[in-house]
Parts: C-alpha cells; structure tokens; sequence
C-alpha cells in the first residue's frame, strides 16, 4: 500500500447525493486489482478524523484516472461531497483482496450482482472480465429508481443480459433482484461463477440461493473501517464456528461460506 | 542531523517517537509506508497468554477529533507472536515493547516470563487500563492496591524493562502512579483511553456493541496532557511516556514539555499511517534548526 497524494481531476453527478469523483492516481490506478479499495481522506481536516473506504469503482490507465462512487450517508461522506476538482485528497491503496478473474476465459459467462451503490466495486470488474472475453450477465437491483442512477454509466460495460429490478416498480421488474436471479438459475442460466456487493440482507438471502444452486460465488464484503489496513480490527465479520475474521485484510472478497451470515 | 536520543530510566531510546499499543498492530502492518528502524519504539497490540477473539461488532465509532473503540483487545496470543512476528521485527531493526494483559495476575506473570529473554524484545508494558474487557484489564489500574500486587509479581518474573500504562480512569491518577512506581515499574505511560459512550439518536441504542468504549484522539489531548504534568510534578524522578491524541510536532513538544520523556503515536496511525515517522523527520528539523538535542525539550513547562 502508499499513501497517495492525489487530486479531484472532476466529478459527475448520478443524483441527489450519489457521485463519482475522478482522482488523478497513475500509481493507483497501474497496481490495483478489480475489488480492491482506498481509504479516502481530506488533508488538514480533523472532522472527520477517519478516512473512509471506498472501492475502486473505476480505473483508465491511459489517463492514470481511478473513479470512487460515493453516496452520502454520513459525516465522511458529506465531507467528499463538498470536494472540488483541483482540491487535493490522498488515497490510501490499493488495499484488500481482489475479484478472482485469471481463471476465466472466452468460453466463460458470469454473473455480476449488485444491490443499490453496491454495484461500486463492478465497472473495473467488468472492464477486466471483457478484455478477457467472459461474457457477464448484470443482475442491478435498489429499492427504488433513485437508487438504480448509476444503471447509465454501468451499462455500456456489459458485455451479457441485463436484470433490473426495484422494491417498488419503478424501474426494471418489480421485487428483489436475489429473487430475478433465482428465477433465472432455475431456469437454466449457468454461470462459472458470480460476483456479489450489496447490503447485507442480499448477502445473506443470496448466501442462502446459492447454496442450493451450486454457485461459485464471490461477495465484495463491506464494514464500517478505521484504518483499512487490519490493525484497528474494526471492520470484522463473524466466522462460522466462532470468532471473526478481518475483512479489510482477508477480504474484502470472501467466498459467502467465509461469513456467518445469521450473526451479520 | 540532531541528537534526538532519549533516557527513561534503563532505557535508551534513538528518538522520543514511539507508536501506541493497539494503533500499530504487530508494526509489520506499517512496513510499506513506515521504516521502523527509525522510531523510538513500537508498542504491540494487546498479547494474552492465548489468542483471544475479541467483542462483537460494531467495535469503533467516530466521534469529534476521535473515536471511540471497543475492540476487547483481540490479538494472536503470546505464542505466536515470539514465533511469528517478533523475529520479522527484529530482522527489520524495530525497537519493540510487547504490551501484555491478562485475566488473572497469572495471566500476566506467565507472560512476561514467556518474553524473558527473547530475542529483539526492548521491554514490556502492562495494560492495565484498557477499559474494553470484562475481566482483568482495568480492573488492575483502577485500584492503587491491585496495580501494586500485579505490578509487584510481575516485577519479580522478569528483568525486562517494565513500562506500566496508566489508566486514566482510575479514581486518583497518582495514586496509580505511585502504586505502579512503588511497586517496581521502570516507565509509566499515559493515558489509556477515557471510558465514553455514543448513542445512535434514532435508535436510542449505543453506538457500539459493548455499550462503552474508549475515547481516544486530539479530543482527549489536554486531558492527557495535563495528567503527564500532574504526575510529572508529583513525581518527578518517574520516567513518563505520554500519550494522548498526539498527531502533529507541535502535540509532541507539547507532552515533552510537560515531562514526558517520550511520547506514543497511536490513533493518528488509523488515519495517517506514514506521521510516527514523519514526525521522527519533523523532530529532527526542529532540533536541528535550533541547534539543540531533544532531551532538552522535556519538562520545560514545569
């Protein structure tokens, strides 16, 4: 890992409190793997104190450009939202495990699914399933529309089927997108393996799917860090059996049996 | 470059910059964007006699200039901490103080005799102030007469220099001091971390799974500060490490003025993992750019 100095290049809006930020961070942007994550922080602020993680959402190695996805939720949040291009910020990465993708080739197809904003980590996923040829179906699913602003950007990278769904019909179909992909597995679709990020209800309802269907899956895991590094051992997830494991550091990809998904 | 040497009791430290227990891991973790052989010390992540699992989440919540944690002191056991990290830490030159807690005063005497001797190891600290764990911890630094009894074993199973790290929640922070002195410690280092609480306002429930957590950060550091100087003036002749919040340069002259001899680094590292040596850099162009050594910094406040 390196503590990058680096800076807002631009921004571009999604809706109400969801945007992207465009760093300038060549260094990033040569060594990290699809999944993995930075710890974002603002220079010469005390408030907030901690950085926040976000994953790389995005990275152009012709222009040395990584894209964050950032919805505000909270104080760290707000705080990138006031962020201008032009203004510094520095990128702790790349930090955590990435997307297993070496193994798959041109006969390959999978599956890419994504609950609201945790759809962060899956364009430079897609980006690298595509120059490897594997043909990825997106599975995008939110509770309504507004959650689902992110779907233009994304689109052009699919190289499959699209599924949208949203809790209230009003976009795509109307239900959980756990439920689309049952639906689909049961009808026949085959994937080589599935890649997952979303809250934690989906993980678990998905961990519950895919046991029975015999999946070979990939979740981007996601909890509240300090340090993104594994010595603060805030960001731990409950093992199956007892104890926890640490998932900044031993994820954030885990298989979904990594997890103890009734104690999460 | 200065002479930034500094003395705490048997200790000789190449710098007052040290990084605090359960801020820095195993020191290992900092390695790619930290030389460790350039700082005054490293202070382990709480080690028990067996790896211990640590409380449920959420442990950790931001709150003004800080944090509060409630880890429970998770860590990889005494065992594989000689045999799996020390060795590392030694090869890379690291001056290392192994913080240790226990249960039970046994716990804490088994311990230090298991680090007796080993090799690349400058001292041990006891906890005796984390207020995170049901059992043992801050029950010993709360009570003049429990910290004497542990303090007093411990003293008697081991030769190493005994750093003995100071709650700040005890009733009479002196006294703690005084009973830890007393009782043989080399070092004492201060202040733990304050027992708070954070509640979620839609919830009406705290915002951390052990209800209380500890405060650390700049929020706490004139609390620290002013607790180096109280026990500083009682007594003077006690080597102190401070500890409290400390991010910037300015932070650290400021607990050497009060009589610390050194300081620990500790939540800044979450938040900026290069600044212990950073500030080892920044402390060196002080010095320097006023032709002085460091250990003439300390107590100039008093």
């Amino acid at each position: 890992m390196r503590d990058i100095r680096s800076r807002v290049e631009s921004r571009s809006e999604h809706a109400p409190g969801l945007f992207s930020l465009f760093c300038s961070a060549p260094e990033l942007v040569r060594t990290a793997a699809p999944g993995q994550f930075a710890m974002i922080g603002v220079d010469g602020r005390s408030q907030p104190y901690l950085r926040r993680a976000f994953s790389v959402a995005d990275a152009d190695p012709g222009s040395g450009i990584a894209e964050f996805l950032v919805k505000v939720v909270g104080a760290g949040t707000a705080c990138l939202s006031e962020l201008v291009p032009g203004q510094e910020v520095r990128l702790l990465a790349p930090l955590g495990n990435s997307f297993a993708t070496d193994d798959l080739g041109a006969s390959d197809r999978v599956a890419v699914v994504a609950g609201g904003v945790g759809v962060v980590p899956f364009p430079f996923l897609l980006r690298a399933l595509a120059a490897r040829g594997v043909a990825a179906d997106l599975y995008f699913g939110g509770r309504s529309a507004a959650d689902l602003a992110y779907r233009p950007t994304i689109l052009p990278l699919v190289t499959g089927r699209e599924f949208v769904s949203t809790d209230d019909g009003t976009l795509g179909e109307r239900g959980r997108v756990t439920d689309l992909l049952d639906r689909e597995l049961a009808g026949g679709a085959r994937y080589r393996r599935l890649y997952a990020c979303g809250p934690t209800p989906m993980f678990r309802t998905l961990a519950r799917v895919l046991e029975t269907r015999g999946v070979e899956t990939e979740f981007s895991t996601e909890a509240p860090m300090g340090c993104g590094f594994g010595v603060c051992l805030a960001c731990v997830l409950p093992r199956p059996g007892g104890g926890f494991l640490v998932s900044c550091k031993e994820g954030p990809i885990l298989p979904p049996s990594a997890v103890d998904w009734s104690r999460c | 470059m200065s002479d930034l040497s500094v003395s705490l009791g048997p200790l000789r430290l190449k710098n007052p910059i040290a990084t605090a227990s359960g801020t820095f891991g195993y020191g290992l973790e900092f390695a790619d964007v930290v030389a460790l052989s350039r700082l005054g010390g490293i202070f382990t992540k709480g080690l028990s006699l067996s790896p211990h699992e640590g409380n449920a989440p959420p442990r950790i919540c931001e709150t003004p200039s800080g944090m509060l944690n409630a880890i429970g002191l998770q860590n990889i056991g005494i065992e594989a901490f000689v045999s799996g990290r020390l060795p590392a830490l030694a090869a890379a030159d690291a001056t290392v103080f192994a913080n240790i807690w226990g249960d039970e005063e046994e716990d804490y005497v088994e311990i230090a005799k298991a680090l007796e001797g080993a090799p690349g190891l400058a001292g041990i600290e006891l906890n005796i102030s984390c207020p995170n764990v049901k059992k043992g911890g801050m029950l010993f630094g709360n009570s003049p007469d429990a910290t004497a009894s542990l303090v007093g074993k411990v003293r008697k199973a081991t030769r190493a220099p005994l750093v003995v790290k100071l709650s700040p929640n005890a009733p009479d922070i002196l006294e703690s001091a005084r009973a830890a002195r007393d009782a043989g410690a080399d070092v004492l280092s201060l202040v733990n971390t304050f027992v708070g609480m954070a509640i979620d306002p839609e919830t009406a429930r705290p915002r951390i799974s052990f209800g209380t957590g500890g405060l650390s950060g700049p929020a706490i550091r004139p609390l620290a500060v002013r607790m180096v100087y109280q026990v500083k003036r009682a007594l003077p002749d006690v080597p102190l490490w401070g500890i409290g919040g400390i991010a910037t340069l300015s932070d650290v002259l400021e607990f050497l003025a009060v009589g610390a001899s050194a300081v620990q680094v500790g939540t800044a590292n979450f938040r900026d993992p290069g600044v212990s040596e950073r500030l080892v850099d920044e402390l060196d162009a002080y010095c320097d750019a006023k032709g002085i050594a460091a250990s003439s910094l300390i107590g100039r406040a008093l």
